[in-house]
């Protein structure tokens, strides 16, 4: 008994010394904290990003011959320079999509819901499902003789057999990234002081002056986030495509997934990422010029000084 | 001129009139284009006629019996499970490091920190997916498992991160200052008063944690080599090469997992967290 406590407060005393000795070093305290997450970071996912950029130079495995050829072989390719050119196009109507979609959404719960909360569980549920499982569901729908052409059949009208077309690969996207584009909308109009909108209204606007005036300027920033999170993704993808879009909707993803998966080719496959990561960077630099807030707890972090 | 005002007025008299209609009819809309396909996969599970018989003429249970003895596809869900488990409890440790750390210290480096735990969402799944193949499989050569579990947390620590940090920002502060009046250290703080008033953030960011590894494809299918599929790469598979009636009722357990967590998670914490910026 009396050992066993004079153990424990031996270890009592160990961990009081630890931590005074912690006290006493501020900044050692905070490389306990923050070094590891920072550590797994930027071992696991920084340096990779740079592992792809150096492999994007050689010609077949890491260390061998620097080249440009992975590079100048994508650029003057026609076929791929198309594939590019198509996907931005996808990417682009998805974006203008979900835009109108998803701010008349989060506009019609923020303005003129009171189940707000249910409203938007219903809205994000959906997003926590496999990407995957969705695509599936929408096979099932869109297919010739699916659900959308028995309904249609139902009412006398033409089967339609969307799937394998670009209006497919459209559908899919805007089913995935819907509810997530909706939670930046939705933050930054819970966000808008309604006076103003009052105040736009008693000074004579009508509802839709009051909106293009008012209340779109001033939720902008969510707005433009929300976009970057549609367009980026989509930008990147290959399992939409390549489970809706059949063989005319070819997008860049898939030619990467191509490179790893039965080309194995892995330096072009680099030098494709590297392309697609080229194209994000500058988007987020122009978003973050019009003021779309990515990392934005910096406004709201308020760490003590 | 004047014809074109009139007109404009007499829009937005007709857009004030209606407005309210409107907005019902925006979010019913919405909702139905959401859970329709959901509803389809739940109730195709049902169906006798298998996948491509829509609507299905008698409803059985036969593609669960199937799903249940079939080792391949449970096989996947234990493989799935064996990753995600670990993934989980390694995410929310450190994103509960992450969010002390941005929301207590100042140090060089901070903004990065909490650039570095959100970008993993921004940069396009395929090329995270393709660095860590490139440096996990070919540079350092790690085991497959390790890969795809380090992969996992990578993909997950934003979100924890995300739902996590705002709850530490609206915790109240002076309850620590009271803890450190009465002498307890920083560390003691944590255990005995911090970290039992965040708890349910931190279970709520682990559930989230858990669902999106327990969904995780992209990375997974990069980084994996030959070993067993996890669920997502299985139906991954089973979708492109031969579809069978069992695919539905894998959709409907996803479904189940889904929605059980994250109805957990929201009650332990409050939607529009979910949404802070």
């Amino acid at each position: 008994m009396a050992g066993r406590s004079d153990a424990g407060s031996a270890i009592g005393d160990r961990i009081d010394a630890i931590t005074a000795y912690f006290r006493s070093r501020p900044r050692l305290r905070t490389l306990v904290v923050a070094g590891p997450p920072y550590a797994v970071l930027v071992l696991f996912f920084a340096i990779p990003l740079l592992v792809m950029l150096v492999v994007s130079f050689q010609t077949s495995e890491i260390g061998g011959p620097w080249t440009l050829s992975n590079y100048t072989n994508f650029l003057t390719s026609e076929t791929y320079l198309t594939v590019v050119w198509q996907t931005l196009v996808i990417s682009l109507q998805v974006t203008a999509i979900i835009a109108v979609v998803g701010y008349a959404l989060a506009y019609s719960i923020v303005r003129f819901s009171r189940r707000t909360t249910l409203l938007l569980l219903l809205v994000i549920l959906p997003f926590w499902t496999s990407y995957i499982i969705r695509m599936y569901a929408w096979i099932n729908i869109l297919q010739s003789d699916g659900v959308l052409d028995s309904t249609l059949n139902l009412f006398g009208l033409p089967a339609v057999g969307l799937l394998y077309s670009q209006p497919a690969v459209l559908i899919g996207f805007t089913y995935v990234w819907l509810p997530l584009a909706i939670l930046p909308f939705y933050a930054s109009l819970t966000n808008l002081d309604p006076d103003l909108i009052e105040a736009s209204k008693d000074l004579g606007a009508g509802p839709i002056r009051t909106f293009t005036s008012v209340t779109l300027p001033m939720t902008k920033n969510g707005v433009i986030t929300g976009l970057i999170l549609t367009f980026i993704p989509t930008f990147g993808s290959f399992i939409t495509p390549r489970l809706l879009g059949g063989t005319n909707n070819i997008m860049i993803g898939m030619v990467i997934e191509n490179q790893f998966k039965s080309a194995f080719n892995w330096p072009f496959g680099a030098a494709i990422g590297m392309v697609i990561s080229v194209v994000v960077v500058a988007l987020l630099i122009l978003a973050t010029r019009f003021g779309g807030g990515l990392f934005g707890q910096r406004s709201q972090g308020g760490a003590e000084a | 001129m004047s014809a074109l005002s009139s007109l404009s007025a007499a829009v937005e008299r007709t857009v004030h009139t209606h407005a309210a209609r409107m907005a019902t009819a925006v979010i019913a809309l919405v909702i139905a284009f959401l859970w329709i396909p959901i509803a389809v996969l739940v109730f195709m599970s049902f169906a006798a006629g298998g996948v491509l018989s829509f609507p299905p003429e008698q409803l059985t249970l036969e593609w669960y019996r199937v799903f249940l003895t079939n080792d391949a596809a449970i096989d996947a869900i234990v493989t799935t499970i064996t990753i995600s488990v670990p993934a989980t409890i390694i995410t929310v440790t450190l994103s509960t490091m992450i969010a002390y750390a941005i929301d207590r210290y100042v140090f060089p480096g901070r903004d990065w920190l909490q650039m570095l735990a959100t970008l993993p969402i921004i940069v396009p799944l395929v090329v995270t997916g393709v660095a860590m193949v490139l440096f996990f499989n070919g540079t350092l050569g790690l085991p497959e498992y390790v890969s795809v579990v380090v992969a996992h947390v990578i993909r997950t620590i934003p979100f924890a991160t995300l739902v996590i940090l705002p709850t530490f920002l609206t915790f109240d502060r002076r309850l620590e200052e009271a803890s450190k009046d009465l002498g307890a250290d920083e560390l003691r703080t944590f255990w005995q008063v911090t970290l039992p008033n965040i708890f349910p953030g931190i279970v709520a960011g682990g559930l989230l944690a858990f669902t999106l590894s327990f969904n995780e494809f992209v990375y997974t299918y990069f980084v994996k080599g030959s070993g067993d599929p996890t669920l997502p790469v299985y139906i991954w598979n089973q979708i492109r090469y031969n579809v069978t009636p069992e695919v539905n009722v894998i959709s409907v357990v996803f479904l189940v997992v889904a929605v059980t967590m994250v109805l957990v998670a929201v009650s332990l914490t409050r939607v529009d967290l979910l949404t802070r910026q």
